[in-house]
């Protein structure tokens, strides 16, 4: 990691946004190394056949870091697409065969393929990944046609392909994301995205009430800029490390984590955004919080998002969500 | 932002409609920064920029809005047409389906954005000789009979995209500036968020102007002012 300090793409090739602050980084990471080091020796120390077990001890560990090279096995044991994968009747490649043949949704990803990351230099060097994001987003649109394809499981595609190495893994970890993991985000109504997307007013309303105000009277509907941190888990919105130690703890402990990570966000940013006037300008403060010193730092930023926003629990989480599906369905 | 940057008279939202892949994005690059991407990124969410033309001589800055295209983005995308005066509805014209579509954005727009919006239908990828799905006179005839401007861009080698913005800013000014021609507002600009009142009410204006001038032609809009026209439309009904 230390030679891609200074270089114009991250550690997982994806290019540097044009206003990066390359001294704030390089600041950051000389101290993120020795975090790495900490972590992957301490990660080391765990053994025997149920080490990846969840337990309070394990959640204790994800939440400071999964390395990067247990990334793959870690998240499918927490995630327990693990268990998906052995129950699954036939395996990948044999559903990966049988299932490609519906034009329409063949077309729609294939303007998408080439669309994702055209700016990773890893898909630009590398053939083999646009064919692989493919054959992940096909099979899975094929298997559920609830969801078919939907516009930014590209990017979640191609960030499991960047991370793990591994087509059949990054199916896996794809189908349990957006089927047992996540609210019905990407079905063809987008129907768990405006529950969650009320869910999230109510829960900035009850956070911080000034926020909440200011954002009301200039009249941004939330869903212009978090669109984003749901259907895309914060890739193509926060720097490469922070989106990857947001999912660690997203595969362990869920959806949940999505509204910590904006509320955090949004509290954060509380001066900038109270001092915007219009839309535009809200809307480009939003899109600038990747650069935030307190984002960049992922780890501070990852033991952020669990004192800032309190306590959002499970049970107060799937509470709100039934009291939005109500009032959706009457609209 | 720079205070140069903030300088105009007339603030126009517009926003980016059409399929999937059609070119929204790179229409929107190619007129704010020049810019072109044959692998640009799909868009999820909205994503604007600016852009300041002269129109008879008045600074126009126009806001223009890009959204996803997939049709379950839909269900979110509603409230990207509050405020906007213009549309530009594109299709690929290389892509048949991109076209047949266009009547389901039109609806969309019927839908959600102010009845009086401006709609301009772009056929994009002009570029693409060789692949021509939709003809031009079909589009053009589709157009005339929706009461749609109609023009053929390529963002790729830049034919049309300034025309096309150039033309459907004109055309919203052309009915905001008329408006004050008529009905003066306090101080010499109209405030950013008067404008889409302007629009809706000027063209109220207008519909009863044409009734009035078919109904009783010795009148001219040139003599008289709107409150006169009201007054005897009202005598008369």
């Amino acid at each position: 990691m230390a030679q891609t300090m200074y270089s114009k793409v991250d550690e997982y090739g994806f290019e540097r946004p044009t206003n990066f602050d390359y001294k704030l980084h390089a600041e950051f990471m000389e101290k993120y190394m020795r975090t790495l080091v900490r972590r992957a020796q301490r990660w080391s120390t765990l053994k025997g056949k149920n080490k990846y077990v969840k337990n309070n001890k394990l959640r204790r560990f994800v939440r400071k870091g999964v390395p990067l090279d247990l990334r793959s096995i870690v998240w499918m044991q927490v995630s327990e697409a693990q268990v998906l994968k052995d129950a699954s009747p036939a395996n990948y490649y044999n559903i990966r065969k049988t299932q490609i043949n519906n034009p329409a949704l063949i077309e729609m990803i294939k303007i998408d393929v080439p669309r994702t990351f055209p700016d990773n230099i890893n898909f630009i060097s590398q053939e083999y990944l646009s064919k692989q994001m493919f054959n992940v987003l096909a099979t899975f649109a094929h298997q559920n046609s609830e969801v078919g394809y939907c516009q930014g499981l590209n990017y979640i595609t191609g960030l499991l392909l960047l991370v793990t190495k591994n087509e059949e893994v990054s199916f896996w970890l794809l189908k349990v994301l957006v089927e047992n993991i996540l609210p019905k985000y990407s079905v063809t109504n987008m129907s768990g995205l405006l529950v969650d997307l009320d869910v999230l007013d109510e829960l900035v309303a009850r956070f911080d009430v000034d926020i909440h105000r200011h954002i009301r009277k200039i009249g941004m509907p939330w869903a212009m800029v978090t669109t984003k941190w749901f259907i895309c888990l914060f890739c193509e919105v926060l720097p490469t490390e922070t989106v990857l130690r947001i999912w660690d703890c997203i595969f362990y402990e869920g959806s949940k984590i999505i509204f910590r990570v904006g509320l955090t966000l949004i509290k954060l940013h509380k001066t900038e955004i109270l001092r915007t006037k219009e839309l535009s300008e809200l809307i480009t403060c939003f899109k600038d919080m990747r650069n935030h010193k307190e984002v960049i730092d992922c780890h501070q930023f990852m033991i952020n998002i669990f004192k800032i926003p309190g306590s959002i629990t499970d049970n107060e989480l799937q509470r709100l969500r039934i009291k939005y599906s109500k009032t959706q369905n009457q609209r | 932002m720079s205070s140069k940057d903030d300088e105009y008279d007339y603030l126009f939202k517009v926003v980016l409609i059409g399929d999937s892949g059609v070119g929204k994005s790179n229409l929107l690059s190619r007129f704010t920064r020049n810019e072109f991407n044959l692998e640009s990124k799909s868009t999820i969410g909205v994503e604007f920029a600016t852009r300041s033309m002269k129109v008879d001589g008045k600074t126009i800055k126009a806001q223009i809005w890009d959204t996803a295209g997939q049709e379950r983005y839909r269900a979110i995308t509603a409230a990207y047409y509050r405020g906007a005066v213009g549309a530009l509805l594109v299709y690929d014209i290389a892509k048949h389906l991109t076209y047949e579509n266009v009547e389901r954005w039109l609806r969309e727009l019927r839908d959600h954005a102010d009845q009086n919006i401006v709609i301009m239908l772009v056929g994009n990828k002009s570029d693409l000789r060789h692949l021509r799905a939709v003809t031009t006179e079909e589009a053009k005839t589709f157009a005339e009979r929706n009461g749609l401007s109609f023009i053929e861009t390529s963002a790729l080698d830049s034919t049309n995209v300034d025309m096309a913005f150039q033309n459907i800013l004109s055309e919203i000014y052309r009915i905001v500036s008329q408006k004050q021609i008529r009905d003066p507002p306090e101080g010499d600009t109209i405030r950013p968020q008067n404008y889409v009142s302007s629009v809706v009410s000027n063209t109220v204006l207008v519909i009863i102007e044409q009734l009035f001038n078919h109904r009783f032609c010795i009148y001219s809009s040139d003599f008289c002012t709107i409150h006169q026209w009201l007054f005897v439309l009202f005598i008369n009904l």
